[in-house]
């Protein structure tokens, strides 16, 4: 696609790609356990949420917790403690399973019932740039109305189909969108 | 092959162009029926400076000028008949030839501007009912039955039209009378509908309204900012030193907040008056806010035109034991980030004027281009809202104001009972600013020989004297309010100098 940047960096931009920014906002916006896993009391949290029902059980396992319930039964008693690896996949599951049962209400409050959501979008950092490279790249607003794939691929953790998403959104700032696949930062509240 | 027929047409189709009045008596036309340009403007299909312009010499053309010719013949008409019915009045001689040689048609039912309605229907301008309708809006053709209708019903007359009922007569007042598109008065309305919604119970109603206060108080920012040169860029890139290195802590920026205690204290026993600024955040919501994204910069420059935070070496307070350091109570030595407000401060100290301290030394900034009036059509509304609620004694109002500005400031940064406005930034240099003024008011007391005894947090300022030389009491933000009047310090041995002191 001619309007994607082909060597982002080369002259010395700096940026993230946008639809990094918008999940990073989504993340923002979702109210996580803020206790690491590795403290007791963050790991006890997770559990608790991963293992409170049959319902949230089967979603656990689903997000790659396979473990039998003998040991979660153990880890929650404090018997044992889980290993580094079994930590990281208590964490990846319990933001998926979170993330999976925030999307319904988040992306409620960010369609507004059609109204949308008022995206602002922060242009790629030139400061590294040199003077003849640097371009007038300016702040952007755009209102998007429908977040059903961004929240959707945003949920699975599907990097490419939120980059899609994004994209596909962005078009609609004009010819200039290519400029905005690298920003610094995308804001939105919900 | 040219094309006589449509030429024929053209011709056919040119028409004598409607006579008009000249350029003076089509604006003594439209005042003395008392409408606007505006009106007259919509009535018309044109803008307002255009009817300005015929009203000036220029001449209208095609339909337009025909429309505008059976306006003025109709307004003559009315105004004939209308000096008429109030025989007396110096008008009706000089519009009574006119009227007899308009060539205009009769306003009739079948009129396509002023129609007849059948059953009666609510005027546009007063809301009684009226029983005309010009270009598809009921009204009343004439004010003075405007007025009359309003002042006969049970709803309060506009204060407005209020001279023009108790006149009762049937002269017409020049001028205009309805403001075309008047701004919405938010706050009046919130306030109107929570009362209303609670049975007039005031307290229901401010604890309702105090809930809403920052939606509210956003919705007011945007309405605002409407036609505004600059947008409130509301979620911009953030340098480390302003984001909360966790849910609990802070960030690294020095709000320079006064806690400060005269060490010693004169002898003799005093009388301390706590004077309270009133509505210090509201003030300080003029200040310089950086507009869009912060940006780096490092070396010991200034620029005016720039706001934001800064790493400095701040300079050293030599009058401790007179004046609180503008730095507030920093027991840490070295530099630290401080804000656009308490630098303009310290470099304002250390100039020629006051010479209090050294310039402070700028080490690396995080600027933006700035502004003082991003939030002022803001403050100026709440501002204007809390004079009128003071003078009309509306404690409801009055809280509502509170509860917007206070939690507008504090939700401003990373609150999540705010999420539509994310500048940490900007509420540290609010705070800031309010900390500096209050600052700059202990300043002036000292100056004025009044002696300050404390200076603490963002409103609160202890002072020994006739303070009343140097500011004035009430409730406005310029005033001050007494908060508390103490005894301080020990009644020396002599009895004419404890007399002295307490004096």
């Amino acid at each position: 696609m001619p309007q994607r940047t082909i060597e982002f960096g080369k002259y010395g931009a700096a940026g993230i790609k946008g639809h990094l920014a918008v999940a990073r906002q989504l993340d923002a916006l979702v109210d996580y356990v803020t206790t690491p896993v590795t403290a007791p009391r963050g790991l006890h949290a997770r559990l608790r949420y991963l293992t409170r029902t049959p319902h949230a059980r089967a979603a656990a396992r689903a997000a790659g917790l396979t473990v039998t319930d003998r040991t979660l039964k153990a880890w929650l008693g404090g018997a044992r403690r889980p290993s580094r690896r079994n930590l990281g996949r208590i964490e990846d599951a319990y933001r998926t399973v979170r993330r999976h049962n925030v999307a319904r209400y988040l992306l409620a409050r960010l369609n507004r019932s059609g109204r949308g959501t008022r995206v602002e979008i922060h242009p790629l950092n030139q400061s590294g740039v040199d003077r003849p490279y640097q371009r007038v790249v300016e702040f952007r607003t755009l209102n998007v109305r429908r977040w059903d794939r961004i929240v959707d691929a945003w949920a699975a953790a599907d990097d490419r189909a939120l980059d899609d998403a994004w994209i596909q959104q962005i078009v609609d700032l004009g010819s200039q969108w290519g400029q905005y696949e690298y920003v610094t930062n995308v804001g939105f509240a919900a | 092959m040219v094309r006589y027929d449509a030429i024929d047409a053209l011709v056919a189709g040119a028409r004598q162009e409607a006579e008009l009045p000249p350029a003076d008596r089509r604006r003594q036309l439209r005042e003395a029926l008392g409408l606007s340009r505006a009106q007259v403007a919509r009535a018309l299909g044109v803008g307002p400076s255009t009817v300005g312009g015929w009203e000036n010499g220029r001449d209208p053309s095609g339909e337009v000028r025909d429309k505008y010719a059976y306006f003025l013949n109709s307004a003559r008409e009315k105004l004939a008949t209308l000096e008429a019915t109030s025989p007396g009045s110096p008008q009706a001689e000089d519009d009574q030839p006119a009227a007899s040689a308009s060539s205009g048609p009769e306003p009739g039912p079948d009129d396509a501007e002023v129609e007849i309605l059948h059953a009666a229907r609510p005027c546009v301008l007063c809301g009684q009912p009226a029983r005309h309708q010009v270009a598809g809006f009921p009204q009343h053709l004439d004010p003075a039955a405007c007025t009359a209708a309003a002042a006969a019903s049970a709803r309060a007359p506009e204060p407005a039209r209020a001279p023009e009922a108790e006149r009762g007569q049937v002269r017409l007042r020049p001028g205009r009378q309805v403001q075309a598109g008047p701004e919405p008065d938010l706050i009046g309305d919130a306030v109107a509908t929570a009362l209303s919604q609670h049975g007039g119970d005031t307290e229901a109603a401010t604890a309702a309204l105090i809930k809403r206060a920052i939606p509210d108080a956003m919705h007011l920012l945007d309405v605002a900012r409407k036609g505004g040169r600059y947008d409130v860029v509301a979620h911009p890139w953030l340098p480390d030193i302003l984001r909360k290195p966790s849910a609990r802590g802070s960030d690294q920026i020095w709000e320079a907040r006064p806690k400060w205690a005269r060490p010693a204290l004169p002898a003799g026993l005093h009388q301390v008056t706590n004077l309270d600024i009133n509505g210090a955040y509201l003030s300080a919501l003029k200040t310089h806010l950086p507009i869009g994204q912060l940006e780096h910069s490092t070396g010991d420059v200034h620029d005016r035109r720039r706001a934001g935070v800064h790493l400095i070496t701040p300079p050293v307070w030599e009058h401790e034991d007179v004046l609180p350091n503008p730095l507030g109570s920093r027991e840490e030595p070295g530099p630290l980030w401080v804000t656009e407000p308490t630098l303009r401060l310290l470099l304002r100290l250390s100039g020629p004027k006051y010479q209090l301290c050294d310039r402070p030394q700028i080490i690396e900034s995080f600027t933006s281009g700035a502004t003082e009036n991003l939030l002022e059509k803001f403050r100026l509304t709440l501002k204007e809202a809390r004079d009128q609620a003071l003078a009309e004694e509306d404690e409801v109002t009055l809280e509502y104001v509170k509860a917007m500005y206070a939690k507008f400031v504090s939700t401003m940064g990373e609150s999540n009972y705010n999420r539509e406005l994310y500048r940490p930034d900007w509420m540290h240099l609010i705070r800031s600013q309010a900390f500096a003024n209050l600052w700059l008011k202990a300043h002036k007391a000292h100056e004025a020989g009044l002696e300050v005894v404390s200076v603490q947090g963002t409103d609160e300022l202890h002072v020994i004297g006739d303070w009343r030389r140097v500011f004035t009491e009430g409730r406005a933000v310029t005033e001050v309010k007494v908060k508390d009047v103490y005894s301080l310090g020990q009644a020396s041995a002599d009895p004419a100098a404890a007399g002295d002191a307490s004096d």
